[in-house]
Order: structure tokens, then sequence, then C-alpha cells
């Protein structure tokens, strides 16, 4: 286990007031949000700064960490001596950003037993709900699947010591789901306490970005370039969609922007979403005698202003 | 660390086939009741029905309880100001669904 100097994930140093870590916390959690970022480890920066928080702006528990944590560096292979915890008295599952339980084995090793509270004999409760998101191809929402996904999870063992398990599930995914959709899965999240019931398990679907497709709820949109004279005249064209190819019409006097619609070639479902190419033009560069020719040609035949429209 | 074995499992989609109470949507959450009731008041979730009783939440309520909850907790926002913090999310999401369908330009 390697040990985590919350500090350094804040930027302030170890005398920081509690103030200077509200402030430190809200800003990086603003710039990492999820939501908000629009950087690919967001999350997991997200994440980091959630555990980091729950520890130094409780002063108990920072109180505790820093008592452990004077002597180490970030990095460091990190085992807490026994018994560090003596003379702390923590008090109960405020997590803060507790909505996510699953921090890192060095926060389970230290506050992991504390954070749940002691388990009373004859005290019973249901778990708590987790949740976590997951990744498919678009491609899986048109098919169903089956996906492998790993959660690692915060699991009592036989002596009631919390140790972080990672759990291996095989979850499938229906077909026609959609991003930002959950699945929920009984029973799958924080064990009871007690006789209590399990939690569950909420995964939030979110699409890996496609290379030629775009998702907007269940409609998808494919960019189709043209070459000038297919837009003009039109023509049949082979496209491709996530569940195969089919042959589109591109009707004469076609213009850039506009969108041809597949009916229900969108996301299946219920309410099946359409597929909609999105017509560019693209010009071919005249390089050669004859390109130039034909181009000479066409400002000849056309009595066409490209600034008609623009003033003065 | 250790792993359990495999197990394969079968979920419901929320946003198609469970509606949630306000109990489902606390527990899902970890919202307290009257976070949740406070933010029906406010116009921040639109619950089905009438009555606190008879409210079902969406699948989409879950991830708008979520990021208020956060809002409200972790970053000391008040009602008005989740309330604003939200719309402009919707905002941002309808501009980019926007930009999804044109494409890039």
């Amino acid at each position: 286990m390697k040990f985590k100097d919350y500090y350094e994930v804040f930027g302030v140093p170890r005398d920081a007031t509690q103030d200077d870590i509200k402030r430190a916390y809200r800003k990086l959690a603003r710039k990492y949000h999820p939501d908000v970022s629009k950087d690919a480890d967001a999350d997991v920066r997200f994440k980091e700064l959630g555990e980091a928080y729950a520890v130094l702006k409780d002063p108990e528990k920072r109180a505790a960490y820093d008592q452990v944590g004077s002597q180490w560096k970030a990095g460091q292979d990190f085992q807490p001596p026994p018994g560090w915890d003596a003379g702390f008295e923590f008090s109960g599952r405020d997590f803060g950003s507790g909505d996510d339980p699953t921090h890192s084995d060095f926060f389970e090793a230290l506050f992991g037993r504390q954070a749940r509270g002691r388990q009373r004999p004859g005290m019973h409760a249901r778990g708590q709900d987790h949740h976590a998101k997951v990744l498919i191809d678009l491609e899986d929402a048109y098919r169903g699947a089956q996906r492998s996904i790993s959660l690692r999870m915060p699991v009592p063992d036989e002596n009631g010591r919390i140790a972080l398990r990672e759990r291996k599930l095989d979850v499938r995914i229906p077909k026609g789901i959609r991003a930002g959709q959950h699945l929920r899965l009984a029973g799958q999240g924080e064990p009871g306490v007690g006789e209590g019931p399990p939690g569950d398990l909420f995964l939030e679907i979110e699409f890996k970005p496609h290379a030629q497709f775009r998702v907007v709820g269940p409609d998808v949109y494919l960019d189709l370039p043209l070459a000038p004279w297919e837009a003009a005249l039109g023509c049949s064209l082979t496209v491709p969609t996530p569940e195969g190819s089919v042959q589109l019409t591109i009707p004469a006097g076609s213009a850039a922007g506009r969108q041809l619609r597949l009916k229900g070639k969108g996301i299946p479902g219920k309410a099946p979403g359409d597929l909609y190419a999105v017509l560019t033009i693209v010009l071919p560069p005249a390089v050669s005698e004859n390109e130039q020719a034909a181009y000479r040609a066409m400002a000849e035949a056309f009595d066409f202003n490209a600034r008609a429209a623009m003033k003065g | 660390m250790s792993t359990t074995d495999i197990q394969s499992l079968h979920g419901l989609i929320v946003e198609e086939d469970i509606p949630l109470t306000l109990e489902d949507l606390c527990q899902a959450c970890c919202a307290s009741r009257e976070h949740v009731v406070a933010w029906v008041v406010e116009g921040v979730l639109e619950p089905l029905g009438e009555t606190p009783q008879d409210w079902r939440f969406t699948g989409a309520s879950l991830h708008r309880a979520r990021l208020a909850l956060w809002l409200t907790r972790d970053l000391e926002i008040n009602l008005p100001g989740v309330a604003l913090a939200l719309d402009l999310f919707d905002e941002i999401a309808a501009l980019q669904a926007h930009q999804q369908r044109v494409g890039p330009r």
C-alpha cells in the first residue's frame, strides 16, 4: 500500500487552516467535477479530492492522519502502525463526499472501520447504495452485450475489520440503453449492518467516443462528406450505421448541413431513435491542368455570386 | 486486496423500468428527505404525483439529485444557487447536444 499525502492533493502546507483546506478543495472540486471538466482523468482526480477532503475537513480524522503521516512521503510503502488510532474517537459515518464509498486501500486501512461506525449488536440497517460509471461501445446499445466490470468495495472480514475487495461483476447491458441512463443491480451495494439487507448498485452508462458517430439521446448523427457534383446532381451511396451499412439516396440540390433522416436507425427501444446523415461538401483541389479547366468551365457556365447576400 | 468470484447479473434500466419513490431516491443518492423535498419545492426536481407519498422520480432525477447534493454539501451553495447551477448545467447540456447534432465545423 502506498502512502497518500492528502495535503499534496490540495497543494497546501501541513499547517494549513481548515478554511484554507476548504477553499483549496472547492477550487479543485469545481475544476475536476465530472459534470464540469473535460479532462479524461477528471473522474479519478475528483475521487482523490473527495477522499482527501473526507479526512482533512474533519478535525478528528485530520489529527489522527497527522499523527501517522508526519514521517511519510507520498508514494512510499505504508502499513499503519498497530494501535495507531488509539485515543481517537471518530464520530460516525460522515463521509462528506460520501456518495463514493470506494476510497483507496490507504483510506480504508486508516479510516474504513471507523468511518462506518462501530457495529453494535442488535443493530440492523440497510447497506448504502453504491454508484459507478460504465463505459460501453455504441454498438453494445444496438445489440445488447455482456460486460465484465471490476469494482472495489469495502467488505467486512471475519473479524469485522473492513478490507477493500475487488469484485468482478458480469453485467448484461440491455439492448436499447442510452448514455446517462442507470442500471440498477439490486442487492449489489454495500452489505447491510446486522440483518439489514444490502444496498443496490447503480451503474451509470456512458458511451466511449466513436470516430464516426455522435449520439444525442436516442438519436445518432453521422457526418457524410459529398463531392459538389454528388450534392448537386444527387446520388445513391452506401452509408455505415452502427448495425451495418445501408443504401441512402442523396436528393439532387442538397446543401451542406442538410440532415437526411433514417427513421428508426438510431438506438433501438420502445421509441427507437433515428439516424441522421449530416451532409458536408468537400471541394476537390484543382491541381492538374484538366482540373483547373473544369473549374473554369464551371465559372463560365454559372451565373453565380457566392457573396450575393453580403452587403457593401 | 482479494477478489471474489465473478457473478453474472441482470440489471434494470432505472429510467424505463423503475420509477423511484421519495425514499428510493434518498437512499440511492444518500440525501436526506428534507433535502429532496426542498429541491422539489424549488423546482430542481420535478417528480410526477401531487403529494410526497405519490411522488415518482425518473432516473434523470438521480443524476440531478447527486449533483444537487454535491453543490449543497461540499460547495455549501444555498437552495436558489443550486437551482441556478442546475439550470446552467441543463443549458450546457443543451448546447453540447446541439453541437453534437451539427457536428464539428
